[in-house]
C-alpha cells in the first residue's frame, strides 16, 4: 500500500508545500505525518485565526482546510485568505454532512479552479492520491 | 288646584319641587301596604342612577309592601328590568306604556315630568290624590292594564333569544360591504380575527387602511388582533413595518402553501365573537377593494359567528403545529449533522494512525495513545446517543442506592484529573478544587454511576470553557444543604468556573437537546444531565456568575436524613 503512495510521490510532486488547517490536533498531525511520508512539506495550524495571521502569499502550493472549526470556519478562512493569495490551490475536508454546506460550497467553488471536497473519514492513501490529482490539474 | 273633597282629609293636589316630591314619594312607599307601579324606562333609570331614588328602592326592600311593577321591557332597558326584578314581587310587560303612576290601597300618584326627560333628573312635579273615587278608578285602570300584560320572565327570555339569534344578511353592493367592514373594525371592542386568502387580498386591505387601523387599535385601546395571511417578501416587509413595536396583542400568522391551508377565495372577519363578515373574492387581480369582491355575508347569529371563530382557531393551531414540525425537522437535521461530525472525527483519527503506525515504530506509543483517546471519545458519544434514546423511549433504568455525595464528588474529581492528563497529550494546567471535602456525609438515594456521569459532564463543560485560560482556569465545586418550605431537605452541588460564561441566546434552551455553542460536542451532555437529575427528583440550573467571569452550574438532590 505504502509503496504505491511512495511511487506517486516520487514521480509527481516532491517538495510541494501544503498547509493543513484543522482544529482536531490528532487528525491534523496524522495527515501531516502521512503527507510528509509522501514527500510533501507540511505546516499545520489547529486555529484558523492563527493560521490566517501567519499566512503569506506564495508560501504554499495547496491548502487543506477543515470546514467546521470554532472562531473561524474553513469557508471564512478561505474567503479571507483569497485576498492575500488567489493562486493557491484549495481543498476542503469535512466530517459534517456536506448538504449542510452545499450552498456555501457552490458559492465558493465558483471562485475556485478546484472542485475538491473530501469527506472524513478518508484513508491516507486516498487523500494522497486525491491531492496528487489536484497537482496534475 | 284642590278638588272638592268628600271629607276634609281627602284631596287631590299637585306638588312642585324636587324635594317636596321626594318627601312625598318616601312617605308613600313607607306607608303603603300594596304598591302598584306603572312606569316607563325613564322611571327605571331614575331608580338606579340617582342616589335619592336609590334610597327609595332601599325603603321598598326593607318594607314589606307588596309591589307589582308594570313596564315596557325592550332590548335597550333589558339590563335595568332584570335588576328591578329583584326589588319587586311581581313584574309584567306591556308594549308601549308611556305613563308613570303608582296606586296604593289609599293613594294615587302620577307625574308627567318624566315624559320629556333626557338625562336622569329628579321629578319636580307630582299629582297626588287620596280621594277614594280617584284611587279606586286608578286601581281598576292598573288592574286592566295588568291583566292585558305579559309575563316579564317570558318577555326577557324572548328578547335574549332574539338577541342571540341575531341576523344574517347578504350584501350585494361592494361599497356597502367595504363600509360594513370598516364600521365593524371601528366598533370592535375586544377582538378582531381576520383571515386574508391571498397576497393581493392582504395588499388591498392594507391599502384601504384596515391593517394600520387594527395596529393602532391594538396599541391605543388594547384590541386583540389576530391576522392569518399568506406571505411573500413584499408582505413580510409590510408585516415587519407594522409589527415593529412587538405588540403582544397584534399577531400576524403567516401561512405557507405547504401548511395545506386552502382557503383562498374568501376573506373572513370576526369581531368580538359577535359579528362576522365573509367576503367573496371574484377577481383577485384587481387592485381596488370594491372591484375585486363579489357578494358578502354579514352575520350576528351566534352559531354562525362561533363556527367561524372555531375555524379560525383551528387554522391557527394548524399553523403552529406546522411551525413546530418545521423546527423539529430542523433540529433533527442539525442533530444528524452534529452527530455525524462527532462520529466521523474520532474514526478519521483512528483510521489515519492505523495506516501510519507500521511505518513509524519510534512514534508507536504516541500513536496508540491517539487511537485510544479517539476510541474513548467514540465510545462516549455512542453512550450518549444510547442514553438519549433510552430517555426518549422512557426505558432509562436507575439503580438507586444510598450514596454519599461527598465521596462521589472526590472520586469523580480524581478520575477526571487522571483522564484529562491522559487524554490531552500536552500539559494541562488548571485549578480544579472541591471546597467542601470534609468528613460530613451527604447521603442521597441515587444511581452512583449516573450521578458520576452528571458531575463529569458538568466538569467537561467547565473545562471546555476555561481551557483557553490555561493555568488561570479555575473550577470550584461546593456542596450545601437547603431546606425547602415543604420541609424537604436538599443537597445542592455547585460547579463554578471562571470561563467565558453562558451565551445569552443559548441560555433559554441550555438544557434542551442539540443545544451547543462550543462547535464541539453533540449538544447532548446537558440534556442527559437534566434527565438524570430529574429522574432523581432533583433540579438542575445554571447562571452566569454575578461577580466575576464564568458560570455556575448547580443541581439539587433530595437529602436522605
Amino acid at each position: 500500500m505504502s509503496s504505491i503512495i511512495k511511487n506517486e510521490k516520487t514521480i509527481n510532486h516532491k517538495n510541494k508545500r501544503i498547509l493543513i488547517v484543522d482544529d482536531e490536533p490528532d487528525i491534523a498531525l496524522a495527515f501531516k505525518i502521512g503527507l510528509e511520508d509522501n514527500g510533501f512539506i507540511v505546516d499545520v495550524f489547529n486555529d484558523a485565526q492563527v493560521a490566517l495571521i501567519n499566512f503569506r502569499k506564495g508560501k504554499y502550493d495547496l491548502l487543506l482546510l477543515d470546514i467546521k472549526m470554532p472562531k473561524l470556519n474553513g469557508m471564512e478562512f478561505f474567503l479571507k485568505m483569497k485576498e492575500i493569495d488567489d493562486k493557491v490551490k484549495v481543498c476542503f475536508i469535512t466530517a459534517s454532512e456536506t448538504y449542510f454546506y452545499e450552498n456555501l460550497i457552490k458559492k465558493i467553488f465558483n471562485l475556485l479552479s478546484t472542485r475538491s471536497l473530501f469527506r472524513k473519514p478518508i484513508k491516507l492513501k486516498e487523500l494522497i492520491s486525491a491531492l496528487n490529482k489536484e497537482f496534475n490539474c | 288646584m284642590t278638588s272638592y273633597p268628600n271629607n276634609h282629609k281627602q284631596r287631590t293636589e299637585v306638588l312642585y319641587g324636587a324635594q317636596n316630591v321626594l318627601t312625598k314619594l318616601s312617605k308613600f312607599f313607607l306607608e303603603s301596604k300594596i304598591i302598584n307601579v306603572c312606569g316607563t324606562d325613564k322611571a327605571l333609570l331614575l331608580a338606579f342612577e340617582m342616589q335619592d331614588y336609590k334610597n327609595l328602592l332601599k325603603i321598598l326592600k326593607e318594607k314589606n309592601a307588596k309591589i307589582k311593577y308594570l313596564t315596557n321591557i325592550t332590548k335597550d332597558n333589558l339590563p335595568l328590568c332584570k335588576k328591578i326584578l329583584n326589588h319587586v314581587d311581581e313584574m309584567r310587560h306591556l308594549d308601549g306604556i308611556l305613563t308613570n303612576f303608582s296606586v296604593s290601597e289609599s293613594e294615587y300618584l302620577a307625574t308627567s315630568s318624566l315624559l320629556n326627560m333626557q338625562q336622569p333628573q329628579p321629578i319636580n312635579q307630582l299629582i297626588c290624590s287620596n280621594v277614594d273615587e280617584i284611587v279606586e278608578q286608578q286601581k281598576s285602570v292598573f288592574e286592566s292594564l295588568w291583566n292585558n300584560s305579559a309575563s316579564a320572565e317570558q318577555r326577557i327570555k324572548e328578547l335574549e333569544d332574539f338577541y342571540n339569534i341575531g341576523r344574517t344578511e347578504i350584501i350585494y353592493n361592494p361599497s356597502i360591504t367595504k363600509e360594513i367592514l370598516i364600521n365593524l373594525i371601528k366598533r370592535s371592542k375586544s377582538e378582531v380575527l381576520l383571515l386574508l386568502p391571498t397576497i393581493n387580498a392582504f395588499l388591498r386591505e392594507y391599502r384601504i387602511g384596515v391593517l394600520n387601523y387594527l395596529k393602532d387599535a391594538a396599541e391605543t385601546r388594547n384590541l386583540n388582533v389576530k391576522i392569518l395571511t399568506p406571505t411573500n417578501d413584499e408582505i413580510n416587509t409590510i408585516i415587519q413595518k407594522i409589527q415593529s413595536n412587538d405588540l403582544k396583542n397584534f399577531i400576524i400568522y403567516p401561512f405557507e402553501v405547504a401548511s395545506q391551508i386552502k382557503i383562498n377565495t374568501i376573506t373572513i372577519i370576526i369581531v368580538d365573537e359577535k359579528d362576522s363578515l365573509v367576503i367573496e373574492k371574484t377577481d383577485d387581480s384587481k387592485e381596488n377593494f370594491e372591484d375585486a369582491i363579489g357578494l358578502s355575508i354579514f352575520s350576528s347569529s351566534k352559531p354562525t359567528v362561533m363556527s367561524y371563530v372555531s375555524i379560525f382557531e383551528s387554522l391557527i393551531n394548524q399553523i403552529n403545529l406546522y411551525e413546530q414540525l418545521k423546527v423539529q425537522g430542523k433540529m433533527q437535521e442539525e442533530f444528524i449533522n452534529i452527530a455525524s461530525h462527532e462520529l466521523r472525527t474520532p474514526i478519521q483519527a483512528i483510521i489515519a494512525y492505523s495506516d501510519l503506525i507500521d511505518n513509524h515504530p519510534d512514534e508507536k506509543g504516541e500513536m496508540i495513545d491517539a487511537i485510544k483517546r479517539n476510541a474513548t471519545a467514540l465510545q462516549r458519544l455512542a453512550e450518549d446517543i444510547l442514553v438519549v434514546t433510552k430517555i426518549e423511549s422512557k426505558t432509562l433504568v436507575l439503580h438507586k442506592e444510598k450514596t454519599n455525595l461527598n465521596e462521589l464528588i472526590i472520586e469523580t474529581i480524581d478520575d477526571y484529573k487522571n483522564n484529562i492528563q491522559q487524554n490531552h497529550n500536552h500539559d494541562i494546567k488548571f485549578k480544579l478544587q472541591y471546597l467542601h471535602a470534609n468528613k460530613k456525609s451527604y447521603i442521597v438515594d441515587a444511581d452512583y454511576q449516573r450521578i458520576l456521569q452528571v458531575i463529569s459532564n458538568l466538569l467537561d463543560n467547565a473545562f471546555k470553557f476555561t481551557k483557553d485560560l490555561k493555568e488561570n482556569g479555575e473550577i470550584y465545586i461546593t456542596i450545601e444543604e437547603k431546606k425547602q418550605e415543604t420541609g424537604q431537605q436538599y443537597i445542592i452541588v455547585n460547579i463554578r468556573d471562571n470561563g467565558k460564561g453562558i451565551d445569552s441566546d443559548i441560555m433559554p434552551r441550555l438544557f434542551t437537546k442539540f443545544a451547543t455553542k462550543s462547535n464541539k460536542g453533540t449538544g447532548l451532555g446537558l440534556y442527559i444531565c437534566k434527565s438524570i437529575i430529574e429522574a432523581h427528583d432533583g433540579k438542575i440550573w445554571a447562571e452566569n456568575n454575578k461577580e466575576g467571569k464564568g458560570a455556575t452550574f448547580s443541581f439539587s438532590l433530595p437529602f436522605l436524613n
